[in-house]
This record gives C-alpha cells, structure tokens and sequence, in this order.
C-alpha cells in the first residue's frame, strides 16, 4: 500500500469544501404550551393562520394590518442573469437597494409590475456589495429590465438581526424567554408573548409604550440580568422594540384565538366529551369543530388582531399616559413621615407584602396564593407574577429601582401598579399628595442609615 | 533541498517585520486617532512599549537571521564532519551578561511609571481629595454613582447621589479619580485609549486615578471573564471640558428629579445619550 | 574493550535477572501493563485522541469569532437547533474554557511527562523500568477520571464556564455563572485527579533518575531531555500541593460554604446576599504559583529534548552543555517567584508588582541564553533537513517570537495594556503551540523507530510541518496585532465594540489558517497508523545518535537491554573521528581513530 501526496491534500480540502455547504437551518416560531395542548385538527389551523400572517423567523411575512413598521424598499430590475433549465433560482441586477439593509435575504418581495405583478418571491440570496439579487424561479414571474417591485419587511427583518444578535440569547427566538441562556437567569427573561410589560408610564389598563420598551432597552433592568443597551443607537433601539412588538402581537393573536378554542377543543376536552359521562363521539366533536372552522374561525382571527393592534396604538396615545395631576410635594421629613404612616396604613396595606419596615418580607409571603389564571393553589408560599414565577415583593432599602430612579416612576408604580404582578394600582384610591408622600418616603428609605 | 528549506524559514520572519512595518499604516495598532493615548500616562507606556518594541525587533530579526544564515551554512556544509565544538566560555559569558544588562536597564527604566500609574503615595492629591465617581461593575454594565454637585463622595450612597448607566463622563485636563467595586464577579476596568486596566475586586473598592488630555468617546469594556455576558459588558468614557461636564451634571440632577411635570415632559422618555451627541 | 565482551553492539551481554517478570497475557501486557514503554504509548494515544477533541473545541471557537452567530457547523444544529444554529454565549464560554482544559491537563503535560518521560527517562539513563513501575501505571489510569469528569463536566452539567484559571467568584458560587453549578465541581475533581496522576508520575520520574542510573551515568553525563524531565518533576513535585489545596478549597467552598474566595455582601443572580469573609485573590495567588511553574512543565521537556534532537540532527554537540543545565535550572527556580506576574492588573499591592516585574525580567535571561545556545548548535553545524530538523528549527523560531512577546508582558506598565488581551494569546499559543508543540512533534517522529521499530514517513511528516507551521503562523501572529488594537480575551461577540467592529476580517484570516492547521493534522495521524504498520523497519540507531536508547533493540523488549549499559561519555559526542561514524556513543569507551575499510569490518 502505497500513499500519494495527492490523494492526502485531496483529503485535507475536504473539510474546507464542506464549509461553504453550510446553510441556515430551517427555524420556526414556537407555538405557546396551550396551542399544543389542542386536538390537532383545532390546533393545525391555528398554527397555519399564524404562519400566514407572520410567518417564520427566517421568513418574515408581512401583515399590514398591525401597528408595525414594516419597512418597504422599492426596487428595480437593471439586467437578468440568463439562467440555465436546471438552475433553482433567477439572477438579477436591481438598483434602489443601497439605502437598506444589506441582508434582506428570506424577505418577501412583490412583484409591482412586468408579467408577475402581484405576485410574491422570496429572496433567496443577496449580495449588498453588487446589487444582485437571486429568487425561486417560479412559472408565474419573468423578471425584465425596467419591471419594479417591493421588497417587505425590511425594517423588521433589521430589528429581526438585532434582536437575535442582541435578545435572543435569553428571550428566545420567538420571545417567549426561554432562549438557551435562560435556564440560568433568576428572575427570568420576560415572556413577550402576553404582550404585558412591567416598567410602563401608562395607566394600569394600557399596554406599554414604545418609548417605555426603548427605555427599558437602553437602561436596561437594575438587579436583574437585563442590561443597559444604551450604546446602541436610537434608530437600532426602536427597530428592536418595533421587533419585540411585534412577537408580543403574535403572541397575542396566538393566545386569543387558542383561549376560543381551548374550552372545547383541547385533548383534555376531547377526553371529557368523548367518555362515557360526556357520551359524544370523537367524530360528532370534529364535526361541530369542523363548523366553527368554516364560520366563525376566520372571523374570531380577524377580531384578535384587530383587538390585539389596537390596544398597541392606544397605549401610545397622550391619554394613556400617567402624568400627575400636581407636582412632586417637597421631600421633607414631615411628607415622609406622613408617607410612612400611608405605608403602613389599612389603606395601602403596602406592608402586607413589602413588611412594616420595607424588607420585602410581610405576611402575604407566608401565604399560598391562587393562580388567578387557573383558580388552583400555587404550590410554593409568596407571591406570583402572571408569568407564574415567584415573585417576592421588593426589599426597599437596597436602592435599586428596577423601573428608574427618578420620583416620576415611583410615582407611577403606585399610581398604575406593576402590571401582570399583584402590585396593585393606587390612582384611584389616594390623592397625588399622598402618592407623592409615598414615594417621598420609599425613596428614603435606602439611605435612612447612610449619612 | 536544504537551501529551499532556508529560505522557508526566512519567509516567514520577513512576513511578520513586513506586518509588523505597515500594521501602523494599515491601523493595526493602539486604537483611536493616530493610535496615541489619550492621558499623558498613556504616552509614557506608549513610549516604553516602542522601546521594547524597538529592542524586541533588533533581537528577533537578529536572531532570525542568525539562525536562517546559520541554517543556510549547516545546508551547504562540504564538510565531512560538523565542527566538534562543545561551547565557548568567552561567547556564553558575553550573552548573558548583555541580555542582562538591558533586561535590567529595562526594568528600572519602567518603575518611575509604574509608582507614577499606582503607587498610591503618589497618585494626584487633587484626585485622591475629590473622588469623582464610583464605578460599580456587574453581570453585564457598568453603573457609575457620581455626588451631588457640590458634595463629595461618600462611602454609601446618598439620596442626592446622581446615577448613570454605562455612560461615564470625565472632565479632562485634570486628574480624576474613580472609586471601582464590583457587585457580583470579578470584572476588569479597561479604557484602551487610556491604557487604563484594573480588576474590580468584590469586596475591596479600589481607588484608580487617570487624566485625560483630551475630548473625545471612549469605549469602556470588561478585560476580566465575568460570565457568559462577558462580551456585553460595554460602556463609553465621554471627555469633556470642565463646562461640558459640569453642564452633563445638572442634566442629570434635572432628568433625575423629574416629577412628570414641566419643562422636559416633551423628552422625558428620551435617553441620556441624547445629551452627549 | 577489554572489560566488555563483544556483542551486536559490542557490548556485554545482560548476564542478571530481571526485576520482575516479563508480562503474561494480553491484559497485562497491553493494558494493565507496568512496562514504562507500554504505558508511554498508552499515553501517546490517549493524548492524540484528547488533541482532536481540543482542536475541535478551539475550531468552534474561532468559528464563532470569524463568523459570530451564523449557525456553527456540526454543534450548531446539533444543540441550538430552535435557534438556527446559533450557538449561546455560555457555551462559547465553554468551548474556550474545555479548550484550555483539555489542551494543558489532557495533552501537553501528560504528553510531555506521560509519554516521553515514561518512555525516554529508564532508557536514556540505562534502567530496565521505572523505580515504582505499578505507580507508573496507576498514574496511566489516573488520567481516566480525570477525563471521565470532564466529559461528565460537559455533559452531565453544562459545562464549566469560568476559564481554565476558574477564578472565583464566577467558579465559586453556582449562581454566578451558568456551568460553575455541578460542573464547576466536576471539572475541579477533573484537574485533581490530572493532579494525582502528575504527581505520582514526578515522584516515580525524580526517584529513577536519581537511583536508576547505569554506572557511569553521572550527572552530568546525562542526555538534556533528561536534565528537562528532571527538573520538570522536581517542579510538579513542589508546586502541584499548592493547586491541589486550592482548588480542594474551593471545592469545600463550593459544597461546604467555607468562604475561602468570596466576600460578604455580593448580591448575584438576585439571590440573597452571600456571607463570607475571604478573598478572591488568595485563589489568584494559590492557582498562579501552580500555573505559572506549569508553564515550565510544558516547556523544559521539550526544551531537552530539542536540545538531543538538534545536536544529533546537525552532527555537532550541543553548544554549552553545562550552561543549558544551568539555565534550566535558573528558569525552574525563578519560576518560582514570578507567578504575581499574572496578577499585575489584579488589585494586589503595586508594589509587590515591582519585584515580580524585576524576577519576570531576570527569566527571560536563561531562556536568551539557551536560545543563542540552540542558535550555536546549528552553527557549523551538517544539517539534514528531515522532519525532525524542521520541527525543531520551527521551535527555536517560534520560542523566539513566544520569548520576545513576554518582554512586553514582563513589562508592568505595558502588560496594564495587553493583559487580557488577545497579545497574551498570542504570547501563550507561540510558546505552547509554536514551541511546545513543534517540539512534540519533532520528538514523535524522531523516537517513534524506538517506540514501534519503524520509520514514520517523511513526505508524509514534511507535509504536515509545512501546512502546520503556515497555519499556525497565520492564526497566532495576527493574534499580535488584535491585541494592539485592545481585542480582549473570551468574547463571543467582539464586534459590539465600535473600536473593534473592523476586525471581522483578520479574525476570519486567522480562522481559514486554523482550518488548515487542524486539518494538517490529519496528516499526523495518518503518518503514525500508516507507519505503525507499513513504515520501513528501523534498526537499533537509524539516527546515528549518541545516547543509551539508542544502543537498545528497536523496539527494546521488557527491561529494555539486552546488554548492561556502562556510560563513558557525556550525551552529545557527535562530529568527531570514531571509525568511519562520526559519533561516539554513550556506551562505547572511546573514539577508534580512522582505519581502511577492511580492517573495521574484521572487528565487527
């Protein structure tokens, strides 16, 4: 046996030429734990209308319906590759692209005008150095020099970039927070796909807004794993949130169209109505699922997003926001002092839960709480979010503020309670100089031994 | 044969004096403009890392040739035998004792900047009496607690303290000292333009001290494996001129007493960078 | 001659009996074997195997740096299939950390110790085994936890996440970081049994050398690579306890919470804020004043064994024979006191950085001085070109470029500047690939007819150097310039800095280089199977070398000799008149002037 030299260089550039094979591996969103739990002839269809109107991570659809920025580039044609019988894919020079982002591959793109008007490609590779663009080749469309088109998605797709660059990692490819990294965060990464948020300047019944998301993203959450992003730039900030949006509306939309279903058609249901107690048949219940399919599906889907949008454009309104109705009551002893009788009031109860003297630890943690979303016991003692993680009241005096620093957000804690925890909202119930005092008095308290 | 294998042992030396020669041309040296420092310190270290550098050059490319050429003539020996030769007392003694000299003409030759950099007898009596800021390191930002205007610093943080994340910002021309701790795992203080390096300890609060020269962004990273996050760790050292500074200062002291109300109600979600753009 | 009878090599035959008897069965003679030439191609093995798994990790790493966050070859649809294979920060954090781990625990000391000690020390100084031959095999499968807890570390728990130098307190609390939970702890047991096992090596390798010596073989009669081994185990032996204790403390402060390495009052991961009482840096101290002197474990052996295989290669003896011993021992002692010089950024008292600063300088002087030593060797010297003078040349070449770095790292006011930066990896890698390894591979190919009775093929061997020199030049040396530019160690994700976004395209460079060097070493693996069984066959001395291995049988059978070894001569006799050799062996009693042809073949 003898061994040539050049069979061996053959053998060491296999490894180098297997390198360039290597493409994207196909992802998709994640349906919620719910959307699973249906019968599959429920749950298919839902999974299908979702992938119609936002289709995967890596193909991003776009449904103008939504308060999304979307982002459309107009394109042209400038010259055709010739392409061969065999080969997948068209060529083409366009111009108008310099401006946007130099990765749109997986975007859609319209065709405007020329023989495929109105109809969709995807891009299939890129080049931002060239200019050419290469899609599926399809019977319906015959790109000519001159032929316009649109290309979608583009914004998203660049908050899309960021996000998996910068987000991902802990909140996950579908923002529902169980990114890889997540397993190790306490507490953990927020899920976006209840489309409820935390740190807002809104009423208690408003979403958040889209500075408030900036916000927390540039400042990012003091005494958790959420970092300050405050270097990246404005314009990268807002494509994110207008990114993370737009997951939480998916997940909404998913939510709302599954909370429909659930009661019904969910395995556990099917076993009900099935068993002897129930005394329908499999296929009756199919059936009668069938039906609400053909009628009242496409309907109910159209009404969570719509409602789902709108929630998201009025959280952004003036009058959603909370602005005090008089301005800060100086902080004086006196206002602290009133602040702390409000404190440990029958009123507020504030020490029910954050204890008579700020440490976090009143009595409400030693209780077994009810899951107000099942109406069953949580199995530990304390307080829960509605993410149903443990949640213990702040300890006051460490001085960190998770929602900012500044009096304006204390006062809107108060005012608005931390939204999806069991802080209440005080708006209603105490007047602005009692919520000032309030907050006059908790803001004292980290340094009450430090002068 | 011999002498291709020569000359492969040549190339390569000549490749890395040839990088090494146009890696200023091409930017492949100390960041920031021109790759000068921005402290004066920092133009001190400069200066004794081109004189190692300079040292470090004569002896590689020395000992390089000397090597390829000693090759060259072992390849094309004639000779039936090497030379039987089993050392030199004259040439050992010579080798040592000059390496020596300069090894040990370099180590004192630093030790002025040393004490200069951290010696804490002689760190800046202006800095060392009025602290600037206190620089808290944790799992992934940087947070930074500067007094009140007109207040010094303390130990623990007071109620008017000013806070900022990520952003620091330092008058220049003057000496400034930072307090540098860490909330959670070891974290490291590392401004390339300043040649600035020091480990936050947990536990301990150590005093770092440096003057820039003049205005400019700087990067602020983490040199000290904190955590998966270790690459997130990234801030930016604003320098500015005593006004712009003490202008920045009462910014703060306004954005961070904000009740809602008034005058900055149209920006009161806009962020602090807006401030230094 | 009169003493000796006249034998194949002119030497006595073995007339005593020996030590203990030849092995049986398969199992004890392959597997639980106490034969020192058996358990050192054990180790050859094991390490070669634990060198693909470092190159691969260190593949992945660099992927990641070339081409962050595209979706890793292989691991990445493998493991991060819902992300589009793109891996999590923490497991980058792991690859570089197991990189290190297994490239210094699992391949360069037991490499160097482990096989080559075991295999060279009892031939080169006359023994027929090891003093303590079943230590020596314990300290074989003592390696096998150690990897077994690794893999555990990995597998069972995420893997450890806080670098090679585990410090605390990222290593020392679980909640710090994802990887210091259960794998922390694994990976701790991991380098305490590598520990063990070194241990048990250095005693065995120090008791033999000292009391196993043919007659004859004094001192300094004996051959570098043994001068190198020596004092390499006198080295372990005195600094291995320090890293064993600390990280046996910090494994109690892991399991026990006994507060050596943290301080009270650190609030992470929102858990409850920690008591304590101790110091981070008494960890730094302790794993330092190992780790630095490890360097030197990774580096003399082959200091030595360059030092054999240069001098047989250019036919000349080895230029300052005493000073190179006495420069050994110079680094090995001030090893001793420079470990702070890894801590100058670290918050210990400046002051105290001074002194390691001036010791730090004063250690660069033997290594100059063995340089030039090595450099006057090939001086007049007649060269061969074959794969071990090439490997060789490539180790002095590049422990030049790994030597004149550590001046600037020496330096405590520039080192403020390039510690933690990618100059230390560049640094490290030239002297632990570029000198180290070059090293090893030399030494594969020139004691391998010893190991296995055959040559390894050249062309084969010379391919592999040539693809293997380029590419690690091409990865290490731009290393250089991204250290100037202030690239810090272990990021995943350089490219968030603005003053470090344009380096994308060098670190891509570097990587391409990478690919190369790992797949040259394909090459290797090819050319040592290939040549196990298919290499031409070897005889006792196919190099002309001057030592006592060389007088034995290829491969030498148990208890190695079949004659008693007597030593006249020191190691390298080379370029003189002894017949028609130009070498003069350790075992032969003195140079026979020039005689006609005729005349030496009556004598053999």
């Amino acid at each position: 046996m003898r061994l040539r030299l050049s069979h061996l260089i053959l053998l060491l550039l296999l490894p180098l030429i297997s390198l360039p094979g290597c493409e994207q591996p196909q992802v998709e969103f994640v349906f919620s734990k719910k959307t699973n739990e249906l019968v599959p002839e429920a749950a298919q269809p839902v999974k299908a209308a979702l992938v119609r109107q936002f289709g995967n991570p890596f193909a991003l659809t776009q449904f103008p319906e939504l308060p999304t920025e979307f982002g459309d580039i107009q394109g042209a044609v400038k010259t055709v590759e010739p392409t061969g019988k065999d080969q997948p894919l068209i060529r083409f020079e366009a111009t108008g692209l310099t401006d946007a982002y130099d990765k749109l591959q997986g975007l859609p793109l319209e065709w405007t005008s020329g023989k495929g008007q109105g109809q969709v490609s995807r891009v299939k590779e890129y080049n931002f150095e060239t200019g050419m663009v290469a899609v599926e080749k399809s019977a319906e469309i015959d790109p000519q020099p001159g032929d316009t088109f649109l290309l979608k998605c583009v914004r998203l797709q660049y908050g899309r970039d960021l996000y998996n660059r910068h987000c991902m990692h802990c909140h996950g490819m579908s923002g529902e927070g169980t990114g890889p990294t997540s397993r190790y965060l306490n507490p953990p990464p927020r899920d976006f796909r209840l489309g409820i948020y935390k740190y807002t300047s809104t009423k208690s019944t408003s979403k958040a807004q889209v500075d408030d998301l900036g916000r927390t993203v540039k400042e990012g959450i003091a005494g958790t794993y959420m970092p300050s992003f405050k270097l990246l730039t404005d314009d990268e900030v807002s494509a994110i949130v207008n990114y993370v949006i737009w997951l939480s509306i998916r997940g909404e939309t998913e939510k709302k169209l599954v909370d429909e279903l659930f009661l019904d058609y969910s395995n556990k249901a099917m076993a009900e109505r099935t068993s002897k107690d129930g005394g329908e048949t499999r296929e009756e219940v199919l059936e009668e699922l069938k039906d609400f399919m053909e009628e009242d599906f496409p309907d109910t889907l159209e009404f969570a997003t719509s409602s789902v949008s709108e929630a998201w454009e009025e959280a952004n309104l003036e009058d959603a926001l909370v602005i005090p109705r008089s301005a800060r009551v100086a902080d004086t002893p006196e206002s602290r002092e009133r602040g702390r009788k409000l404190y440990l009031s029958e009123k507020t109860k504030c020490a029910s839960c954050h204890g008579p003297q700020g440490r976090g630890n009143g009595t409400a943690t030693q209780d077994f709480w009810t899951n107000p979303a099942t109406n069953e016991k949580y199995p530990n003692r304390g307080l829960h979010d509605i993410w149903g993680n443990q949640l213990p009241p702040r300890d006051l005096h460490r001085g960190i503020y998770r929602g900012g620093r500044r009096p304006i957000d204390t006062y809107r804690r108060l005012f608005a309670g931390i939204k999806g925890t069991p802080m209440p909202a005080f708006g209603g119930s105490l007047s602005d100089e009692e919520l000032w005092d309030l907050v006059n008095y908790v803001m004292s308290l980290p340094y009450a031994g430090n002068r | 044969m011999g002498k291709g294998w020569c000359l492969f042992f040549l190339f390569w030396p000549v490749a890395a004096v040839v990088s090494c020669a146009m890696a200023p041309l091409v930017g492949w040296s100390f960041p920031y403009d021109n790759a000068q420092a921005a402290s004066n310190l920092g133009i001190r270290i400069d200066g004794l890392f081109y004189l190692i550098l300079v040292i470090t050059a004569i002896v590689f490319v020395g000992t390089q040739a000397v090597l390829v050429y000693a090759l060259w003539r072992g390849a094309n020996n004639r000779e039936e035998r090497a030379s039987y030769l089993h050392g030199n007392h004259k040439l050992e003694l010579i080798w040592t004792i000059i390496p020596g000299i300069i090894l040990l003409f370099l180590a004192i030759y630093q030790m002025d900047i040393w004490a200069d950099f951290r010696i804490k007898k002689y760190y800046p009596e202006v800095a060392v009496k009025d602290p600037l800021a206190e620089v808290t390191a944790r799992q992934f930002e940087w947070r930074f607690r500067y007094p009140a205007i007109g207040k010094k610093l303390q130990q623990k943080p007071q109620s008017d303290d000013l806070y900022s994340v990520n952003e620091l910002h330092v008058p220049f021309g003057r000496p400034v000292l930072i307090q540098l701790r860490s909330e959670d795992v070891q974290h490291s203080f590392f401004m390339p333009a300043l040649r600035i390096k020091q480990d936050a300890l947990p536990g301990l609060q150590i005093p770092v001290w440096f003057e820039a020269n003049k205005p400019g962004t700087y990067d602020l990273v983490c040199a000290e494996l904190c955590g998966w996050g270790h690459y997130k760790m990234k801030a930016h050292v604003i320098v500015q001129s005593e006004d712009e500074y003490q202008n920045y200062l009462k910014n703060l002291t306004e954005r961070q007493s904000y009740d809602g109300l008034g005058k900055i109600a149209a920006t009161e979600n806009g962020t602090e960078s807006e401030a230094t753009e | 001659m009169s003493v000796l009878n006249p034998s194949p090599t002119g030497l006595q035959p073995i007339l005593k009996p020996l030590s203990h008897h030849a092995p049986g069965n398969f199992i004890t003679k392959y597997i639980f074997s106490t034969d020192h030439k058996v358990i050192a191609i054990q180790f050859l093995f094991t390490t070669l195997l634990m060198m693909i798994v470092g190159g691969a990790l260190a593949l992945a790493v660099r992927w990641q740096l070339a081409f962050p966050w595209e979706s890793m070859p292989i691991v990445g649809p493998w493991l991060f299939a819902a992300e589009g294979g793109q891996i999590s920060p923490e497991f980058y954090t792991m690859l570089f950390t197991m990189h290190a781990t297994v490239m210094i625990f699992l391949v360069i000391i037991p490499i160097l110790a482990g096989t080559f000690g075991n295999f060279l020390i009892p031939l080169m100084i006359g023994a027929d085994d090891m003093a303590f031959p079943k230590l020596n095999m314990l300290s074989y499968w003592f390696m096998w936890p150690a990897i077994a807890c690794f893999g555990l570390s990995f597998t069972h728990a995420g893997g450890p996440a806080s670098g090679w130098t585990s410090y605390p307190i990222l290593a020392d609390l679980a909640q710090a970081s994802p990887g210091s939970g259960t794998a922390q702890t694994y990976w701790l047991l991991g380098v305490t049994f590598i520990g063990f096992s070194s241990m048990m090596g250095s005693i065995n390798y120090m008791t033999t050398i000292i009391n196993m010596r043919a007659p004859g073989m004094t001192f300094f009669r004996m051959p570098m690579t043994i001068w190198g081994l020596f004092i390499t185990a006198i080295l372990q032996a005195f600094a291995l306890p320090v890293l064993t204790a600390g990280g046996f403390m910090q494994v109690t402060d892991r399991l026990l919470g006994t507060c050596f390495f943290y301080p009270s009052g650190l609030i992470i991961n929102n858990a409850a804020p920690t008591v304590g009482g101790g110091q981070p840096l008494l960890w730094q101290h302790l794993f330092w004043f190992y780790s630095h002197p490890a360097v030197y474990i990774m580096l003399l052996p082959v200091m030595g064994m360059v030092s054999d295989m240069l001098s047989c290669m250019c036919r000349k003896p080895l230029f300052g024979y005493k000073p190179m011993v006495i420069s050994m021992s110079a680094i090995a002692s001030l090893g001793f006191i420079v470990w702070g010089h890894h801590m100058y950024t670290s918050g210990m008292n400046p002051a105290v950085g001074m002194a390691f600063m001036v010791a730090t300088m004063m250690i660069a002087l033997p290594s100059a001085v063995k340089t030039f030593n090595w450099t006057a060797t090939i001086w007049g010297g007649k060269l061969e070109f074959n794969t071990v003078t090439l490997n060789c040349i490539a180790f002095l070449s590049m422990f030049i470029v790994g030597g004149l770095s550590g001046i600037f790292m020496a330096a405590v006011p520039v080192d403020v500047y390039f510690h933690d930066t990618y100059f230390i990896v560049a640094h490290f890698h030239y002297v632990l690939f570029g000198a180290t390894l070059f090293g090893v591979f030399a030494a594969i190919q020139f004691w391998f007819p010893k190991m296995f009775g055959r040559m390894m093929n050249e062309k084969l061997g010379k391919t592999h150097f040539v693809l293997t020199f380029i590419g690690a030049n091409g990865t290490f040396f731009p290393m250089h310039f991204l250290g100037m530019q202030g690239m810090p160690r272990r990021y995943a994700d350089p490219y968030l800095h603005g003053y470090l976004e344009h380096l994308l395209p060098m670190n891509q460079f570097m990587t391409i280089s990478a690919i190369i060097m790992g797949a040259a070493q394909i090459l290797l693996f090819i050319n040592i199977f290939y040549s196990m069984f298919w290499g031409p066959k070897a005889g006792r001395n196919p190099w002309n070398a001057t030592t006592l291995e060389w007088a034995a049988p290829s491969p030498p059978g148990h208890g190695n000799f079949d004659f008693v070894p007597m030593v006249y001569h020191g190691p390298n006799e080379y370029a003189l008149v002894n017949g028609d050799k130009d070498f003069l062996m350790q075992t032969e009693i003195e140079c026979q002037p020039a005689k006609p042809k005729t005349e030496t073949e009556t004598t053999v």
